[in-house]
């Protein structure tokens, strides 16, 4: 597939994104350094039996391996934290100032799933007002009821679940309009 | 010719106005909306300099009716031609959007015919980037008459070349038809949306206010409608996605897929096969990770991956050649089979049974779907669809049973009895006429009632059910499947297998057409 | 009588830690394999191994009491040790045992129940002068009686499970909206956990410290104290770090709320270990909450101050010996820390997170103990606890032994699974943490997030997933898609094909 070769041949940038919209830009070819304050630093993966893959910056080891990849979102699990990235080019970096612009002004808040599991209770009802960080339901994943609470206050405009229900990781449960 | 002479300057004079015509200030309203240029799209997708445009030069139909205007523009807002994608032939037509919205006019519509035409001469692919605004009211009913000659070609090339539309923008009105008649429908998100009746009408008529994302989105039409089997984030992912895509699909019915050698050896012999499946027959798990096991790394490519997810289908490599994979689910809703899994799975199976991709099925499988909502809106009209497909399809068709089997689901999803080729069964498998907790409901109901420790009696019934009737030995005896294998070797097993059945051929009957439960 | 012969009811860390007591003791110990996780760590180390793994039955082995007896009697023990969880306060098993003249390794059956029922235990609390927060006086029957119940001792209230434990079944209600819906939570959520829908309410103490007090009683009647256990690291009555001793205690305090624990175990004939729970407010006022009759999960802290073996003395205790030591002989030296390493994703507000352990290795330092029961290689199932390892630190003083956390903490090597490392070396330097004046609401009050995140760390992590990108990127345009390979046809197929269009 050769396009795809020109494509990178074709920029000399790509940038990663988190989820915060911080960006961190890295040149291409992308070399095996990197740059902390001013100052250039090298960056080595390696891999053996005893530690699996592993980076090592700075004369430190850090397990690093991916938790999920979809297209060119990457989640990276370095030294027990996650952290998610897309990895953009120039023209899609643009593409996603502008999608961010359209949406920016947007009042809604999606509840979803933060996990598998099954809804032992919804604890509200549409146009019902709530404030932040009450909860709004009970999901059992695990033999562990978990409460979901809500991440803003608002106003109830939708509820999609009802008790009983099994749902999938990032199901949308509810959605609120944020006040 | 004398370069300084007349007439050569003449041609130079209209080449130039051709590219004066893509300049960048129309660049610049397509960037701005966070898309690319039909041209750069074009670029993206076909292998550098093999693009060859063909009408470049024609002009939008003389105006007819005082009614608005029409530009008058070299190409109509449409651009066509072919060129090669990884040194293959592929057409393709591209709109632009900045030509009066990318607005289907005569010429317009005459454009895209010719190349779908041309396609279906050559048995290539032919593929559709969608960024219109929809019928040019200004030309009027011919317009129309355009679009009826497109989906024309559509359903006329259908089954003899691939079609692929990837929606890069709006496609509105009937304009949603020719994608929804191809094969395959790629979107991008947030950039392209997809209705038949636009947010203002339905805003007018139904007094609901919606937004064209919420509408017709790409989310949309991923998880809820199907129409739209891949979606990406951006339009360089979603070319790049097309272009792999297009990697596991020959050119036309004649035509076998592609060949790629993977560059990471995938061993034949994997015990971790054998860690897969829980033993506790209610506990789920993830199929897909079967499947990255099974086939050559890194080549499974899932098709409508948000749609029906308790159903997984998709291309995947075995020593380089394609297959399609059928695969349930049992992450989500235990794998049942219910309407929307149904019609994903014969759709693809039709797909790869017109151009001879064979048939994987991984089945887990507890039955269909029980419920109102189910049986009332036809559960057995759609899940006849997939049973239709699997025995109509000719290709090789191989089934590897994981785990449950149960009932008229067992039947459809491929078993010996209905064409498989080799069915093939892990030592976890459960195959029977229904669950063991069903069953022993069923027989001993009135023995149940009357017992003093009914939870004790039931156990022990569920025991011998799954000892004398639910197992694969019993289905392996009778010849109801092939093997019992060690889910170790499976990848070695089915790779000769496919091996074996490279040849195989079978008359479809003389007919105009099966009559499919559609 | 002399155990010759122990039946370990229970898996994980606590039946590796049980065997090295036993081993050390010269016992046998007999244990269950089952089909969930066969070659652990437990079954290895055992002298004698039961194979269950073709049990189909629903209920874990570790659950089902007449098949524990039978596997007792089959392998003829003397003694049957419960571990944690499980079992291990059920009253009914213990008696079992006793029918079938099997030693419990834990209190008598008539103190697992009266100090397992929590309205029960409230009564003999009141008759012994223990101090407690104001409540109900029995089980709550109806919605009525709790919100007049509630009316009476004043809102916020704490519905709790009767039967409860670990944290389960338990709603805050700060109003009596609130209460019915929280009323009907706690029912159903220790109906679901422990097949008791009962419930009571007591007055909810707002950001208390939690703190426990470990006793051990011998079968003559003499019960001691070792000190306390500051427990007040808790999600949601998860206990996440428990440390020993607790800094808000003075040396007065500590010996008035020794006593009061001693007075409530004799007060039912309590012998084996067991552990008195308390709440403490921030005027020094302390309320009992509930007594745990079990080896509790973090009883090594315990050890390492004391430097008494727990597991050895429940043994030894069973078996009739007497406790050997007094109230004087217990002397609390240094201090220790013990971190739960869970599968467990902080990010996501400590969601489960289970998955294969590809990589696990601990440091080897002289102040840090492992009790672990998984491995590498290990599935951390959704059925069972996501307890990977305790991570047990100590050192001379608070400030030393957090330090030495911090060193081991950053030497634990995991791959595979998320876990509560990242929350831990973020605890390890948060001043409210160092600074030892923290409650039970820490967590949920004073942390923006739940995990260290160093932005240079990030920066490395955005490098390794923009390398991914471009490795991927020049794979796929590495592959050679090869057309031709495909036209070349069997003529036998070709001709089939051609003819038939």
């Amino acid at each position: 597939m050769a396009m795809a070769k020109t494509l990178l041949q074709k920029i000399n940038k790509l940038y990663a994104v988190n989820a915060k919209k911080k960006k961190y830009s890295f040149s291409l070819p992308l070399e095996d350094r990197i740059k902390v304050d001013k100052k250039e630093f090298d960056i080595k993966l390696k891999e053996d039996d005893k530690l699996g893959t592993y980076i090592l910056w700075k004369n430190r080891k850090y397990p690093v391996e991916v938790v999920f990849k979809r297209q060119n979102k990457y989640e990276i699990l370095l030294n027990g934290v996650s952290y998610t990235f897309t990895i953009e080019t120039p023209t899609s970096m643009k593409r996603l100032r502008f999608i961010s612009r359209k949406k920016g002004s947007s009042d809604k808040e999606v509840i979803k799933a933060p996990m598998p599991g099954k809804i032992i209770d919804v604890l509200v009802q549409e146009d019902a007002e709530i404030r932040k960080g009450e909860p709004i339901l009970i999901l059992e994943a695990m033999k562990m009821q978990n409460e979901i609470q809500s991440t803003v206050a608002g106003k109830i405009t939708a509820v999609h679940v009802k008790a009983n229900d099994s749902v999938m990781k990032d199901e949308i449960l509810i959605e609120i309009k944020k006040k | 010719m004398d370069t300084n002479g007349r007439y050569f300057k003449a041609f130079e004079k209209r080449v130039e106005a051709l590219k004066g015509q893509f300049n960048s200030d129309r660049a610049k309203r397509q960037h701005a909306k966070g898309k690319l240029t039909a041209w750069e799209r074009i670029e993206l997708l076909f292998d550098a300099d093999t693009f060859e445009e063909v009408d470049a030069f024609v002009t939008p139909e003389a105006q007819q009716f005082s009614f608005g205007t029409v530009e008058k523009s070299y190409g109509d807002g449409v651009i066509v031609g072919h060129g090669k994608v990884d040194n293959r032939l592929v057409f393709c037509y591209a709109q632009d959007f900045t030509i009066m919205g990318g607005s289907l006019g005569v010429v317009h519509a005459r454009k895209i015919a010719k190349i779908q035409e041309m396609a279906l001469k050559m048995g290539a692919p032919i593929i559709g980037l969608i960024d219109s605004g929809g019928a040019r009211i200004q030309e009027g009913i011919a317009s129309l008459a355009g679009y009826a000659t497109i989906f024309h070609n559509n359903i006329h090339a259908s089954g003899i070349i691939p079609q692929i539309s990837v929606i890069m923008g709006p496609a509105a009105g009937g304009a949603v038809y020719s994608p929804a008649l191809t094969d395959f429908v790629f979107m991008t998100n947030h950039t392209s949306y997809m209705f038949v009746t636009g947010p203002n009408v339905v805003r007018e008529v139904l007094n609901e206010d919606v937004t064209s994302d919420e509408l017709g989105g790409a989310e949309v039409h991923a998880r809820k409608s199907g129409v739209a089997q891949m979606i990406f984030e951006d339009e360089e992912n979603t070319i790049l996605g097309l272009k792999k895509f297009l990697s596991y699909i020959p050119s036309n019915n004649v035509d076998n897929p592609p060949y790629v050698e993977s560059n990471v050896a995938t061993p034949d012999i994997n015990e971790r096969l054998r860690d897969i499946v829980p033993d506790d027959p209610n506990k789920p798990y993830d199929v897909k990770d079967v499947i990255e096991l099974l086939v050559d790394k890194n080549s499974f490519y899932e098709i409508s991956e948000q749609f029906a997810p308790n159903i997984v289908v998709g291309f995947a490599r075995l020593k380089g050649k394609t297959i399609g994979i059928v695969a349930n689910q049992p992450k989500v809703l235990a794998g049942t089979l219910d309407i929307n899994s149904a019609v994903k799975g014969a759709r693809f199976i039709r797909f790869c049974d017109a151009f001879n991709i064979p048939i994987l099925t991984l089945e887990d499988v507890p039955g269909f779907l029980p419920g109102l909502d189910q049986e009332h809106f036809g559960i057995i009209r759609h899940g006849a669809k997939l049973l239709y497909a699997y025995n109509e399809a000719t290709v090789a068709k191989i089934t590897v049973i994981l785990r449950k089997s149960y009932g008229g689901a067992y039947i459809v999803m491929n078993s010996k009895n209905l064409g498989g080729d080799f069915n093939f069964a892990w030592p976890t498998a459960e195959i029977a006429v229904m669950g063991p907790d069903g069953a022993v409901a069923v027989l001993y109901r009135k023995e149940l009632e009357k017992s003093e420790d009914p939870d004790a009696m039931k156990k022990e019934l569920v025991r011998t059910y799954r000892e004398e009737v639910a197992n694969p030995f019993v289905a392996d005896e009778k010849g109801y499947i092939d093997e019992v294998i060690d889910p170790a070797i499976t990848r070695m097993k089915i790779v000769s297998a496919f091996e074996a059945l490279q040849n195989k051929w079978v008359k479809a009957p003389a007919r105009k057409h099966g009559n499919i439960p559609l | 009588m002399k155990i010759k012969r122990l039946l370990i009811a229970n898996r994980g860390e606590i039946a590796v830690r049980i065997i090295k007591s036993a081993k050390a003791l010269g016992i046998e110990t007999v244990v269950i394999k089952t089909s969930a996780e066969p070659s652990a760590i437990y079954v290895r180390e055992a002298d004698i191994v039961h194979d269950d793994t073709d049990d189909v039955s629903e209920i874990p082995v570790f659950l089902d009491i007449e098949r524990l007896i039978e596997i007792a009697l089959e392998h003829e023990v003397d003694a049957v040790h419960p571990g944690y969880g499980f079992l291990a306060e059920n009253a009914y098993f213990a008696q079992k045992c006793m029918d079938n003249r099997l030693m419990f390794i834990g209190p008598s059956p008539d103190a697992i129940y009266k100090l397992g029922n929590k309205t029960i235990a409230r009564q003999i609390a009141l008759r012994n002068k223990v101090p407690m927060a104001t409540g109900s006086r029995g089980t709550i029957r109806s919605t009525d009686e709790a919100i007049k119940v509630a009316e009476r001792i004043g809102y916020p209230v704490i519905v709790k499970a009767a039967s409860g434990g670990g944290g389960r079944g338990m709603r805050i209600a700060w109003n009596e909206e609130e209460l019915p819906q929280m009323l009907r939570l706690a029912q159903n959520e220790a109906e679901k956990a422990f097949n008791d829908p009962n419930v009571f309410i007591e007055k909810y103490i707002a950001n208390p410290k939690h703190i426990e007090f470990q006793i051990l009683g011998d079968t003559k009647g003499d019960v001691i104290h070792l000190g306390e256990r500051e427990c007040s690291i808790q999600r949601k009555h998860q206990k996440l770090l428990e440390e020993a001793p607790s800094s808000a205690l003075s040396p007065e305090l500590r010996e008035e709320m020794g006593e009061v624990a001693v007075r409530l175990a004799k007060a039912v004939r309590y012998h084996s270990a067991g552990t008195v729970e308390f709440l403490l407010d921030s005027n020094g006022e302390y309320y009992f909450m509930e007594m745990n009759t079990r080896i509790q999960v973090e009883h090594p802290v315990t050890e390492l101050i004391t430097g008494v073996d727990l597991i050895e003395k429940q043994i030894r205790i069973a078996a009739g010996e007497p406790l050997g030591l007094t109230q004087d002989d217990i002397k609390l030296n240094g201090w220790a820390i013990e971190c739960r390493i869970n599968a467990e994703d902080v990010q996501a507000g400590f969601a489960p997170s289970p998955g294969m352990i590809e990589k696990l290795s601990f440091p080897d330092m002289d102040f840090v103990r492992v009790d672990s029961g998984i491995e590498e290689g290990s599935a951390i199932a959704s059925n069972f606890d996501s307890m990977i390892a305790k991570l047990i630190v100590s050192g001379e003083n608070r400030d030393e032994a957090i330090a030495n956390c911090r060193k081991a903490l950053d030497k634990v090597w995991v791959k595979g699974i998320k876990t509560t490392i990242p929350f831990f070396k973020l605890l390890m330097k948060h001043p409210v943490f160092v600074g030892g004046d923290f409650t039970t609401g820490f967590i949920e009050n004073d942390l923006e997030q739940y995990h260290e995140a160093k932005a240079e760390e990030e920066q490395v992590a955005a490098w390794f997933a923009t390398k991914l990108f471009v490795e991927e990127k020049t794979a796929d345009s590495d592959a050679t898609v090869d057309f031709e390979q495909g036209k070349k046809m069997d003529p036998w197929l070709l001709n089939k094909r051609l003819n038939q269009f």
